[in-house]
C-alpha cells in the first residue's frame, strides 16, 4: 500500500494543479458556447487551424526524423564535447524563440547563408511560406525529441548492446532491431512533446514566417490577432487547441511520458 | 578437423580496467569447459568482456581456432559481431521487446531449424512468451538457445545457474552439459559455485586480483589449493602465519611443521579436513603437529562427521561416523588432533592487488 504524503505536500500538490486548472476553467467560461460552431467556421480559422495541425505533426515527424539520429550520437559521446553539443542543441529551449525565429532568418532568409543556397538550388523559399513555419516549429520542437530520446539511451543497458554483437549483429541491425526498440517509449515522448510545442509555437513562426493569413498564419497566431479585435473568436480558437492537445494527451494514456 | 586435444581458444589478456589490473593466460582445448572461479572483483567478467572484443586489450592475444581477433601488430582487431563467441548472461539478458522465439531467431540463420534446440531445452511450453512473463529457469534456458542458435563456436557463460533456485539448478545443469556437448567446440563458465565448475568443466582456473593463483583439473584443485580463496573454497583448514624454514609460526605462536623447505615472510597454511586425525590419548612417536583441543560441534554429512575443534589451532576434521562412536566425539569432549607435516601445504601470501 502507497502511505499518505505529509499534509504540506499535499496541499502544495493541490495547489500546482489549481494554478494550471484554474486559469483553463476562467477561459472555458468566457466562451460563447451558443455560437462557437458559427465562429470556428469562419475562414481565418479553418485556414489557421488546418495550417497548425499539419505543420505542428510535419515539424514533429521532422523532428524525430534529425533528433533520434542526433540524440544517438550525443549518447555515445562523453565529455566537454558531449556537454557541449547538447548545450547547443538544448539553446533553442531556453531562447526567446524571437531570437530563435531571427536566427533562422539569418540563416535561411532569403540572404541567409544556407537559404541562398537552397533558394538556387531547389527553388525552396523559406521565409513567409508554409515550409518557413515547419522550419521554425521544428527549430523549436527539435531538443524536446533530443533531450527525451537520449536520456533513455543513456538508460540502456550497454550489455543489451555487447548481447547483440556477440550474437552477430552489425551496427543497423544493432540499431533498429535492439536499440531503437527498447527507447519506443521515449521516441513517442519525444514525439508527442515536440508535437506539443509546435502546436503551441508562436515567437519563432511569426518572426521567421511572418502572419499572414490563409498562409502562415497558424492558430496561435490567429488568437493572438483576434484578441485584439474579436474576443470571442480567440476563445473560441482557445477552445479547439485546448481540445486538440487534451485529447491526444489523455488518449495516449501516458505513453507519452514514461510513468511506470 | 581438429583433433581432440588440439587447441580451440588461445588467449593472453592484459588490461587495465579501474583498480583491477588483468593479466591472465589461459587455453580451452577443443572439447572442454573450463570454470573460471575466483573472489568478486577478481576479473572474471571483465575476462570474458575482453575475449569477446568489448574492452580492448593493452597488450596479448586472442586466438580462436585458426582466427587471430587480436595479437601484437595486427592492425585489425576482429569485431564482436565477427568473432563466433557465444555469451550467456547472468540474468539472461533477453530482449524485453521480442518474445522467447524472436530472441531465438535473433543471431539464427534465416532458415535454420531451431526445432532440435527447442526441444533439448524444452521451451515449448513458453515460447511465444516475452521475457517479462518467463521465469528465471526458462529465462536462462531460452538464454542458453538464444546464444548456440547463433552457431558459436565456443560459448562464455557468466553465473548461467547463478539466478536459479537450488532445486531447478541441477536440473539445469545436466540441460547444460547437454546443450553445450551437443552444439559448440568448448565453453568458459564463470562461476561461484565449486559444485557447478566440478561437474561441469574438466579443468578450473582460479583467478584472483586479476592474475591467475591455479589452473588444474578439479582433482589438482581439490588435492593440491595454492591459495587461501581456494582452500576455503573447499572447505579446507586455512591459518595465515610467518614462514621460518619447513615451519610456520602463527600469530599466537604456535608452531606448524608443513611439507614447505625455504618458507619466509608471510606464509598461508593449508590442511584438508580428512588430514586431521584424532586420538584420545596423547600419539606416541610424538608427531610434531598434536594439538589437545576440545570438541565444539559434530556434524554429520553423507558418509563422513565433520568436527569442530578448538584448540591452540582451530581446525575441522572429517572422520568417519564409525570413529565419532570409538572415540565418543560430543561437544565438550577433549580430543588430540594430529597433522603430518606432508600433509600441511604453505604457500607464500598472495600480496592482495586493488
Amino acid at each position: 500500500m502507497t502511505t499518505r504524503l505529509p499534509v504540506g505536500i499535499r496541499v502544495l500538490a493541490a495547489v500546482a494543479f489549481s494554478f494550471v486548472f484554474v486559469p483553463l476553467v476562467s477561459l472555458l467560461w468566457r466562451v460563447p458556447w451558443s455560437r462557437l460552431a458559427d465562429l470556428l467556421t469562419t475562414e481565418t480559422i479553418t485556414d489557421a487551424l488546418l495550417l497548425s495541425i499539419l505543420s505542428s505533426v510535419a515539424a514533429a515527424l521532422l523532428a524525430l526524423l534529425l533528433g533520434v539520429p542526433l540524440a544517438l550520437q550525443l549518447s555515445r559521446m562523453a565529455g566537454l564535447m558531449a556537454s557541449t553539443v547538447r548545450a547547443i542543441v538544448i539553446l533553442p529551449m531556453i531562447l526567446p524563440p524571437v531570437v530563435g525565429g531571427a536566427a533562422l532568418l539569418f540563416a535561411f532568409g532569403r540572404k541567409g547563408v544556407i537559404g541562398s543556397l537552397v533558394e538556387d538550388l531547389l527553388g525552396l523559399v523559406f521565409p513567409y511560406t508554409v515550409s518557413g513555419v515547419v522550419l521554425a516549429n521544428t527549430f523549436v520542437a527539435l531538443p524536446f525529441v533530443v533531450i527525451t530520446v537520449e536520456g533513455a539511451l543513456r538508460a540502456l543497458d550497454p550489455r543489451y548492446e555487447l548481447a547483440a554483437s556477440s550474437l552477430g549483429a552489425h551496427r543497423s541491425r544493432l540499431t533498429f532491431r535492439v536499440v531503437l526498440p527498447m527507447v519506443k517509449p521515449a521516441l513517442i515522448a519525444g514525439g508527442v512533446i515536440a508535437w506539443a510545442r509546435a502546436l503551441g509555437e508562436f515567437g519563432a513562426t511569426i518572426t521567421f514566417a511572418g502572419n499572414i493569413q490563409g498562409k502562415t498564419q497558424t492558430l496561435p497566431l490567429a488568437v493572438f490577432v483576434a484578441l485584439e479585435s474579436d474576443r470571442e473568436a480567440a476563445l473560441a480558437m482557445s477552445v479547439v487547441l485546448m481540445s486538440v492537445s487534451l485529447i491526444v494527451l489523455i488518449s495516449l494514456r501516458d505513453r507519452w511520458w514514461p510513468v511506470r | 578437423m581438429s583433433g581432440p586435444s588440439s587447441r580451440l581458444l588461445d588467449a593472453r589478456v592484459v588490461l587495465q580496467r579501474g583498480d583491477l589490473s588483468l593479466d591472465v593466460e589461459l587455453a580451452v582445448q577443443n572439447g572442454e569447459t573450463v570454470a573460471v572461479m575466483g573472489p568478486n572483483g577478481a576479473g572474471k567478467t571483465t575476462l570474458l568482456y575482453a575475449l569477446l572484443g568489448w574492452l580492448p586489450l593493452q597488450s596479448g592475444w586472442i586466438m580462436l581456432d585458426t582466427k587471430t581477433f587480436e595479437a601484437p601488430g595486427q592492425d585489425e582487431v576482429t569485431p564482436t559481431y565477427d568473432r563466433k563467441l557465444g555469451m550467456v548472461f547472468q540474468d539472461g539478458l533477453l530482449f524485453p521487446h521480442l518474445t522467447a522465439m524472436e530472441n531465438i531467431r535473433f543471431g539464427a540463420g534465416k532458415t535454420e531449424d531451431l526445432s532440435h534446440l527447442i526441444e533439448t531445452l524444452d521451451l515449448h511450453s513458453f515460447i511465444d512468451n516475452h521475457p517479462a512473463q518467463l521465469s528465471a529457469g526458462q529465462t536462462q534456458r531460452v538464454a542458453l538457445a538464444r546464444t548456440l542458435a547463433a552457431r558459436p563456436q565456443m560459448v562464455l557463460l557468466d553465473e548461467p545457474l547463478s539466478a536459479l533456485d537450488i532445486a531447478a539448478r541441477s536440473d539445469a545443469r545436466h540441460l547444460l552439459q547437454e546443450a553445450l556437448q551437443q552444439n559448440v567446440a568448448g565453453a568458459l563458465l564463470v562461476t561461484h559455485d565449486p559444485s557447478d565448475a566440478f561437474a561441469l568443466a574438466q579443468k578450473i582456473l582460479i583467478l584472483e586480483g586479476g592474475r591467475v593463483t591455479q589452473f588444474g583439473t578439479a582433482d589438482q584443485i581439490r588435492s593440491q589449493p595454492k591459495s587461501r580463496w581456494v582452500a576455503d573454497l573447499i572447505g579446507w583448514n586455512v591459518f595465515e602465519g610467518i614462514g621460518e624454514t619447513s615451519s610456520v609460526i602463527l600469530p599466537n605462536g604456535v608452531q606448524v611443521a608443513t611439507a614447505g623447505l625455504e618458507l619466509a615472510g608471510k606464509t598461508t597454511v593449508m590442511i584438508s579436513p580428512s588430514s586431521v586425525a584424532l586420538f584420545v590419548e596423547r600419539p606416541s612417536g610424538s608427531p610434531r603437529n598434536s594439538w589437545l583441543c576440545r570438541v565444539r560441534q559434530v556434524e554429520r554429512l553423507d558418509g563422513l562427521a565433520r568436527v569442530t575443534l578448538a584448540g591452540p589451532v582451530d581446525l575441522y576434521a572429517d572422520v568417519t561416523p564409525d570413529a565419532v562412536n570409538d572415540l565418543d566425539l560430543v561437544p565438550g569432549k577433549e580430543i588430540w588432533a594430529t597433522v603430518k607435516a606432508t600433509e600441511v601445504l604453505a604457500h607464500p601470501k598472495l600480496s592482495p592487488r586493488s
